[in-house]
């Protein structure tokens, strides 16, 4: 992060810029290291504990999501889970319904998406069009998301059901029909060929693997460009923005469509990697989980929601044979974190590693043009 | 200075405002002000604190919703408009308390204030143009909270300017600066005006406000109490008394 300091003063270029901490190639190189070891890790660890990485790498998409339009945009939404669980259902009954006639989960996915998409636009019209801030927002989206669990719970009755899929109530999507297919997973068809990505499989923890790596390389870019400005504008100052020209409801709308989008697709992927989605994610816990992530690693920096998001994951799994205490114990850390860094532990660790560098002492900064020249 | 205000009365409005109140509760922020602004004008706005100038202002930016009446612009009613339609239609504003982004650096503040009117290649030209204005050429990567209160006041100045208006509404753009500061945006408000951009300065400084040479309109309790030259303004007894009254 040696560069930091000259680049965090001028404007972002491509996927480097002001909005994010990590912009030098001393960052790149540990990032790609890090990507490297991630790649490597089937080969490292157990089939069960890369089945969990998965889970864990699904998880960071959502807390991206949440992280690029409450860290970026300023909007704390207390309802990210639930557009992750529209995304898991939208998923799961599209999948089940098309996977024999299609052979292919394509529109699946798609639907996975453009669902929580078509809530977020009807749900964030309504909030942003009539001004709607802050805290209201928070209320807003945690009181639909636990109306949408409530609904979802009593589903049970096969009244509901939408062709093959019925929605189960409390235990979760299956099918309607005894002949009906369950949940597929991921799978893609070209010509003759065809690819399926199974949960517990090696392919499917890349395979996500690479969804994060591109969702997060696609944040970054957005969030240093001109938008991403924009979007920081509306979250220090709504009025300000605003008497500059900027139409902030339609750039807060956007930012909770797309917010919705990367949170449905990490529900697809999530009702994939289990066969299984059930309403318990539309509860408070499951929305405050997300908050917790992306707080203890540091709202307004997407690399370090990320490694928040993945660090307490595992945690989380490790101690989960504990039952009670672990919970105490992640409450815990919680707590600490947020005494010690309220700026996000993994921000200000990571800025700290920043200052470290920048002070090492250097050969005058312009030596390598006269190298050049 | 006669002739400034014999030549006015012929010319056209760029803003009228009609009877316009702002009620927070019980208090009356505004209560029935009504003023003509004139195309290319020079514009004071002064009285005692409280008198309603900032509310007056945020109406006509749109941040703020009149309890009632109306506001003109170029012919048009615009006083249910949102406050970034008014900035797309040429009105820009510099806020009493700044409103900076703070943690941003003085070069990303102006990236924001630029990007709407220009492409991403031209802003860095237009950052040293309007950085050199304001005589802070060199200080793109400082960040803002870092500079001094009267850096800060002369970036908020050159923010506004930045959006390319008609009619740009300054709230005390001279507060905490120096002597020499105070001439620089005084030489800045001419400039501009000079390029047929209407101006109205909020403004307690009496030499400030003589050396801006406009038209003086003086707000007491919500209300225009009194408007006219400067000279006409500075010898009125009634403007003294409400100033030494409730200031
Ligand atoms: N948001 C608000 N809520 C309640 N009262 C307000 C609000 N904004 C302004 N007021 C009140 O309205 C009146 C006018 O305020 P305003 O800021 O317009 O005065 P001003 O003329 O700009 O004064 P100053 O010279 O001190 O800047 C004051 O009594 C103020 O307390
Ligand atoms: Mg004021």
């Amino acid at each position: 992060m040696g560069g930091e300091r000259s680049l965090a003063c001028g404007r972002g270029i491509g996927l480097n810029g002001p909005q994010t901490l990590g912009n030098s190639a001393f960052f790149w190189v540990v990032w790609a290291i890090g990507l490297a070891l991630m790649i490597a890790l089937p080969l490292l660890a157990s089939r069960y504990q890369i089945i969990n990485a998965s889970n864990i790498l699904i998880s960071s998409i959502l807390a991206m999501s949440l992280c690029l339009i409450w860290g970026y945009g300023g909007i704390l939404s207390l309802g990210q889970a639930s557009f992750y669980c529209i995304g898991g259902y939208a998923y799961g009954i599209a999948g089940i319904n098309l996977i024999q006639s299609s052979g292919n989960t394509e529109l699946a996915i798609l639907a996975g998406i453009i669902v929580p998409v078509g809530f977020a636009a009807v749900l964030g019209a309504m909030m942003f069009y009539s001004r709607l801030q802050g805290v209201y927002v928070a209320i807003l989206t945690l009181v639909v998301s636990l109306l949408l669990g409530l609904f979802m719970r009593q589903t049970a009755d096969p009244f509901y059901a939408i062709g093959k899929a019925a929605f189960g109530g409390m235990n979760g999507l299956k099918p309607a029909g005894a002949g009906d297919p369950g949940v597929p997973p991921l799978t893609f068809r070209f010509a003759e060929y065809s690819w399926v990505f199974d949960g517990r499989g090696i392919g499917f923890y890349w395979l996500t693997l690479a969804i994060v790596v591109l969702v997060y390389l696609g944040l970054r870019w957005l969030v240093n460009s001109s938008f991403g400005y924009k979007l920081i504008a509306c979250r220090e100052d709504l009025d300000r923005t605003e008497t500059m020209g900027y139409d902030i409801r339609l750039i807060q709308l956007t930012v909770f469509c797309l917010s919705a989008a990367i949170a449905g697709l990490s529900g697809a992927l999530y009702t994939a990697w289990g066969a299984y989605i059930h309403p318990d994610g539309f509860s408070v816990a499951p929305n405050i989980l997300v908050v917790i992530w992306v707080v203890v690693g540091g709202r307004k920096d997407l690399t370090s929601v990320v490694i928040s998001t993945m660090l307490l994951s595992w945690i989380a799994l490790e101690l989960a044979p504990y039952g009670e205490v672990s919970l105490l114990i992640q409450g815990l850390i919680l707590v600490v974190a947020m005494l010690i860094a309220p700026d996000g532990i993994v921000a200000q660790f990571g800025a700290f590693i920043g200052r470290m560098i920048a002070r090492k002492p250097r050969i005058a900064p312009n030596s390598w043009k006269e190298k050049i020249a | 200075m006669k002739s400034v205000e014999q030549t006015r009365e012929g010319k056209v409005s760029i803003l009228e405002v009609r009877d316009v109140r702002k009620y927070y509760g019980g208090i009356h922020a505004l209560d029935g002000l009504s003023m003509d602004i004139k195309k290319g004008e020079v514009h004071c706005v002064l009285g005692p604190n409280g008198a309603g100038k900032s509310t007056f202002f945020k109406t006509l930016i749109g941040t703020e919703r009149p309890t009632s009446g109306r506001i003109i612009y170029n012919g048009a009613d615009i006083t249910r408009l949102p406050a970034f339609r008014r900035v797309g239609l040429g009105l820009s504003v510099k806020f009493q308390n700044l409103r900076l982004f703070g943690d941003l650096t003085v070069g990303q503040n102006l990236f924001i204030a630029l990007r709407r009117t220009h492409r991403v290649a031209d802003i860095a030209e237009q950052t040293e143009v309007l950085l050199s204005r304001i005589h802070l050429l060199g200080a793109e990567n400082r960040l803002m909270r870092q500079l001094s209160h009267g850096e800060q006041q002369r970036v908020a100045i050159a923010m506004s300017l930045a959006t390319q208006p008609q009619l740009i509404l300054l709230d005390e753009p001279t507060a905490g600066l120096s002597v020499e500061e105070t001439r620089l945006v005084a030489d800045i408000i001419a400039n501009v005006n000079r390029h047929g951009v209407t101006v109205v300065v909020i403004e307690h400084d009496m030499d400030f406000i003589r050396s801006l040479n406009g038209h003086v309109s003086v707000l007491h309790y919500g209300r225009l109490f009194a408007q006219g030259s400067f000279d006409e303004i500075a010898a009125n007894d009634d403007v003294r008394r409400i100033y030494l009254g409730a200031a």
